[in-house]
């Protein structure tokens, strides 16, 4: 029996302990296509993937490859048969090579059974060129950007050979070029008549590389179809399951005073010659590839990694912080970009995680005392339209949007002037990315500002007053006003 | 703190050395030990550099600590083949595992005598101990003396499989081949150790209670452990008679003070006394021996160091000579 | 606390159970266990629940139990303490030097000279941790070793013994019929399960074993906390020094060889992540009491040693057996 589909899933069901995740999971991937899955943060989207790829397993419903029914009970098995996935959270071994991380597990030997070195070495070298990435083989992972990591993790699923491959969120760490190299990739491979499930909040690339959609809400399938056939704003709409506003709501008004004045800032190789003015009010972008050092930057301003160059003055008075303390009790608040990495205590508490840089306002002589600890979670958890049973959740089980808005109350609890803000969305929905613009609006007002560093071009130019634009650790221009265009961006910061 | 930095300086030594500068040319001897984190070690260790012949400066004893492990040992023999000491005295942790090295440092020409702790091969100079099996029957005859033929006993053994403890159950189970109606009750390790005897003790006390009429117990470690769970569950050990062996300094006391019976291990006499053998097997026998062993036990024939095996007698201690030993102790 | 009920009116995604089966399973899986395993002792040995019994019980885990707590702090935050047995050994001899029954220093010079070693050589071990970042492993694998000759060096490799009544009185004697040695850990248990639950500190700790680096953006000293753990950890070493000396009678510089083993075990057993930043104090206190109830039930029952030692490393594994199935379930 033959059947259209490379795979083929349908009433897919999943409960943890007890709580339904996943209702009724569908879907179908045609040879030679790059099918979108869409679905806001809590869709299900991530649990379908993982019972696909063999991690978790499914409590009903089949799964079908090319019309044979298949389980998985690892993803060892999965990739065995074909699958393979590259998934948000990178995991490569960072004291290996390029190479040894590509074959990891399946190193070719020789006769002796030993490995083969050079045979790999020289496999890497083919491989690499083939995707014209300009990555040496014998480097050490560890060394390597995000980005070019990621590179290694898609060219590494290529080398297996597998005919499907789960790409969730791909872009996220990684710059234009990349994006491309990724891009164009992933045309060779549909040609091939592989297929490739691909998870992305940027609307922009599903309408540039996706055949076929497949949307999904509240862990249950809603339509697929052809993406031709559908346009975006009934994507979203459909994906959030309700109308939606503008995109970015921006209504905040830049005043006359200055609050923060950097001059000369540098530290090491990290970034040099840094000045800036940040006015009440504003919203100020930092635009830059992957390593222009532009987070580096902001670590500095925080005092995480002090400036060993220049001097900043807060209201006219000088600011030199040497640890991150010293900045909160200034005023400043700074949302990494590596939300799991940096910014939460994964098996905390929702409460936990809010009350995290401000314990000291819900204690009093070093005792914590817990109802003032929920009156002070409670508000935010409304405001900011946290989606949580209560606070004592862990952030762990939270979708990716919801544990950012965590971040932010833990952020907004100290009670900030200047909102530093690191690639505020990255692997956030669009509905939750929506409410996160309109906090930013809500927050930059009066005597506050917002610092915000994005790779996304349509977010820096929608919700910024004035862009400065990052290249290789240097401030290569500014914009505002009719000088804020994507071209312009691309051509100060390349 | 200056008994703290001259430890310090030592110990990042494995051993520690005693020497004289007076001597032009000293005879250089290894002291293997299994480890000297026992009492009865160290009373060992410090007895020999007591020894008139280390005093004078004639001869450099050098101790090694074995840390329990016999691989230890064996590395340690290694080394002092390798620096070519004159002769060996030999304390090994394992009966069977000594005799490697034994045979090792034979062949180089050191020759090895044993003390305390046997060694289950002929190559071995000669021998300078204990009868374990003996002390194994006296302090079963101890308890049983007291308890009676039909009296109720628990045994308190070493860690199993060590040659003391197999040597120890051994002479115990001769005296309760003899004593057919005696009952043992409960029979377990406490791997030496006080703490672990005192909670085996007052569980035993808890699930045979009222019952327990005598501890045999392989060391004093462990029958001190016991007195103080007797004591601690309201008992009396006037009622419950325990013993150990070795005479270490708690123990001594203890028996002062009525609580148990020991089988003193005279560790001076084992290290003299070796270290005085292994002069004779060098051909030093004109001056010796040097120690008071020979004095202290009449019975005990020097031989002029040529036997196989001295046995150095075990003493139990009561009553009539605890002053003395303690006296001798505290000195 | 008294809120907590009104917080699931928070907005909630459609009707998710807060309690279930599960959930209460991974809270209290372990004092059901502990539950099951003291009604089958009872069946088994009609010594077991004698007061008495429970009392020798308790008295025999109040040592491992003091250095338990110790060792979850340290865990809790990501670290191990391998040295805490050594120092336990050597604050047992500087107390007991000091602690003599014909010398007159009273009471209060030995415990706080015993607590003043542990916490030096705990600080010790904090020091470089927090302030060189040397691996807590080897930091204290190193002060195991250390902390080992150092009371060698001070003992000069002789027990100390003949010790005085009062301080004899801190691990044999009795107040209100309950053993001192069992305050003593009860009062350190209550302590920390206080300093978990309420205070600031507390929460530090578990945060910087949850995300030190997130913890350390929040303006958390991060190395401050830990260096106190292992402080608090040196601290406790002392308390159990004093206490292991004074209920031996002697203080023996052999004393708590491979006593970290057992510590270590008991907050694994009581679902403690080595990984950090999870765990229970309360879970510590039943491990504590799992591993002292085996040795005593089998101990009742005239079972070898030998199968003793299987018994409790095959419920090591299952504990953490459980407690793996519990996060992948998650």
């Amino acid at each position: 029996m033959s059947s259209p589909y490379l795979l083929h899933a349908e009433g897919i069901r999943k409960s943890f302990s007890g709580v339904p995740a996943l209702l009724d999971g569908h879907l179908a991937l045609r040879p030679g296509t790059v099918h979108a899955l869409c679905g806001g943060n809590g869709a299900g989207k991530s649990t379908l993937l993982n019972i696909l790829m063999g991690i978790i397993e499914r409590d009903a419903g089949t799964v079908r490859m090319k019309g044979h029914e298949v389980t998985f009970n690892s993803p060892h098995a999965a990739l065995k048969a074909g699958i393979a996935m590259i998934s948000q959270e990178l995991e490569p071994v960072p004291e290996m090579s390029v190479a040894e991380n590509i074959y990891l597990g399946r190193e070719p030997r020789t006769r002796l059974g030993l490995i083969d070195h050079r045979a790999m070495q020289r496999q890497t070298c083919e491989l690499l060129a083939s995707l014209e990435l300009d990555l040496a083989p014998d480097a050490k992972l560890g060394n390597l950007s995000i980005a070019d990591m990621q590179m290694v993790e898609i060219a590494r699923a290529i080398s297996q050979d597998a005919h499907i491959i789960i790409m969730d969120e791909p872009t996220s760490a990684i710059g234009e070029r990349e994006t491309e190299l990724l891009f164009s990739a992933i045309g060779r491979l549909k040609q091939r008549g592989a297929g490739i499930i691909y998870v992305s909040h940027r609307m922009n690339e599903l309408y540039r590389i996706a055949d076929d959609y497949t949307i999904m809400r509240d862990g249950t399938f809603i339509e697929s179809g052809a993406m031709a056939d559908i346009d975006r704003h009934r994507l979203i709409t459909t994906v959030l399951g309700k109308e939606l506003d503008e995109e970015y709501a921006k209504f905040n008004r830049p005043g006359d005073n200055t609050l923060l004045e950097v001059d000369g800032y540098g530290r090491g190789s990290a970034f040099q010659q840094v000045s800036l003015h940040l006015k009440c009010g504003e919203i100020l972008g930092i635009f830059g590839l992957m390593g222009s050092g532009r987070s580096e930057f902001l670590d500095a301003l925080f005092g995480a990694a002090p400036a060993d160059h220049g001097e900043a003055r807060l209201e006219g008075s000088p600011y030199h912080p040497r640890h991150p303390g010293d900045a909160m009790r200034a005023g400043f608040a700074y949302v990494t970009e590596d939300r799991k990495g940096s910014g939460l205590v994964m098996d905390a508490s929702i409460k936990r995680n809010v009350t995290l840089a401000s314990i000291a306002d819900v204690a009093h002589a070093g005792l914590i005392n817990e109802s003032r600890e929920n009156l002070a979670t409670r508000p935010f958890i409304d405001r900011l339209h946290i989606k949580a049973s209560s606070v004592d959740m862990p952030v762990r089980q939270m979708s990716g949007g919801n544990q950012q808005k965590v971040v932010l109350a833990k952020w907004l609890q100290t009670n900030p002037r200047i909102l530093m803000l690191d690639e505020p969305t990255r692997g956030v929905d669009v509905g939750a990315k929506r409410e996160i613009y309109a906090f930013m609006s809500e927050f930059a007002q009066d005597d506050r500002a917002i610092l915000m560093t994005s790779s996304e071009i349509p977010e820096v130019l929608g919700m910024s007053d004035r862009v400065l634009v990052f290249r290789k650790g240097r401030i290569s221009g500014e914009l505002s006003g009719s000088e804020l265009t994507q071209e312009n961006l691309v051509r100060l910061s390349s | 703190m200056n008994k703290l930095l001259a430890g310090l300086a030592i110990s990042t030594l494995t051993a520690v050395t005693t020497t004289s500068s007076l001597a032009a040319d000293p005879i250089r001897i290894g002291a293997a030990t299994y480890g000297l984190q026992g009492e009865f070690m160290q009373l060992w260790s410090n007895a020999l550099k007591d020894h008139p012949a280390v005093k004078s400066g004639d001869v450099e004893i050098t101790v090694f600590d074995g840390r329990y492990d016999a691989l230890v040992q064996s590395s340690q023999f290694d080394s002092m083949i390798t620096r070519q000491y004159d002769a060996i005295l030999f304390v090994p942790i394992d009966a069977n595992a000594c005799v490697g090295p034994v045979i090792q440092a034979t062949t180089a020409g050191i020759p090895v005598v044993g003390s305390n702790t046997r060694c289950n091969t002929d190559q071995l100079a000669a021998f300078v101990g204990s009868d374990d099996v003996l002390a194994g029957q006296m302090v079963a005859e101890e308890v049983i003396d007291k308890v009676g033929d039909k009296g109720k006993v628990v045994i308190i053994e070493g860690p199993i499989g060590q040659s003391a403890q197999i040597d120890r159950a051994k002479g115990i189970d001769k005296v309760l081949a003899e004593h057919p109606d005696v009952k043992v009750l409960e029979r377990r390790t406490a791997n030496w150790s006080r703490a672990e005897s005192l909670s085996l003790m007052e569980n035993w006390l808890t699930a045979h209670r009222g019952e327990i009429d005598g501890v045999i117990a392989q060391n004093d470690e462990m029958a001190i452990g016991a007195i103080q769970a007797i004591q601690a569950s309201g008992l009396s050990v006037d009622d419950i008679s325990v013993a150990g062996v070795d005479g270490i300094t708690d123990a001594l006391k203890a028996v002062q003070k009525g609580q148990m019976a020991t089988i003193l291990q005279d560790a001076t006499a084992q290290a003299q006394g070796a270290l005085d053998v292994a002069l004779a097997k060098l051909g030093k026998a004109d001056e010796l021996p040097q120690s008071d062993t020979w004095t202290r036990y009449p019975d005990l024939a020097w031989n002029n160091g040529a036997s196989d095996t001295y046995n150095i007698p075990w003493t139990v201690v009561g009553n009539d000579n605890v002053e003395s030993l303690l006296a001798q102790r505290q000195q | 606390m008294s809120q907590s009920s009104s917080l699931t009116s928070s907005p909630v995604p459609k009707g998710k159970p807060s309690h279930n089966l599960a959930s209460f399973m991974s809270d209290y899986g372990i004092v059901i266990a502990f539950i099951v395993l003291c009604v089958v002792l009872s069946v088994v040995s009609p010594y077991f629940l004698g007061v008495n019994n429970l009392l020798n019980v308790l008295r025999q885990v109040s040592i491992n139990g003091v250095l338990a707590i110790g060792m979850t702090f340290v865990i809790l935050t990501r670290g191990i303490d391998l040295s805490v047995g050594s120092v336990m050994a050597f604050s047992a001899m500087v107390a007991a030097s000091f602690a003599g029954a014909s010398a007159d220093y009273g009471l209060i010079l030995p415990i706080l000279l015993g607590l003043g070693a542990g916490l030096v050589l705990g600080s010790i071990n904090g020091l470089m941790v927090a302030r060189f970042a040397i691996p807590p492993f080897v930091m204290t694998l190193g002060m195991l070793s250390m902390a080992r000759g150092l009371t060698y060096i001070y003992s000069d490799g002789m027990p100390i013994s003949s010790l005085s009544s009062h301080f004899l009185w801190l691990g044999q004697g009795m107040v209100a019929g309950i053993p001192v040695p069992v305050l003593l850990f009860a009062t350190v248990f209550i302590i920390a399960w206080f300093t978990l639950r309420y205070t600031a500190f507390g929460r530090y700790v578990y945060a910087i074993g949850g995300n030190p680096t997130a913890s350390r953006l929040s303006g958390i000293n991060v190395r401050r906390i830990t260096f106190s753990v292992y402080a608090i950890s040196g601290i406790l070493c002392g308390l159990a020094g004093l206490m292991i000396a004074a209920r031996t009678s002697a203080a023996l510089p052999q004393a708590g060889v491979a006593y970290e083993l057992d510590a270590i075990a008991a907050v694994v057993i009581g679902g403690t992540s080595l990984a950090g930043g999870k765990g229970r104090i309360i879970g510590t206190l039943f491990g504590v009491l799992i591993i002292g109830v085996i040795n005593n039930g089998l101990d009742l029952l005239g079972v070898s040693s030998f199968y003793q030692q299987l018994v409790k490393g095959a419920i090591i594994v299952i504990a953490v057996m459980l407690d793996r199935s519990r996060l992948t379930n998650a």
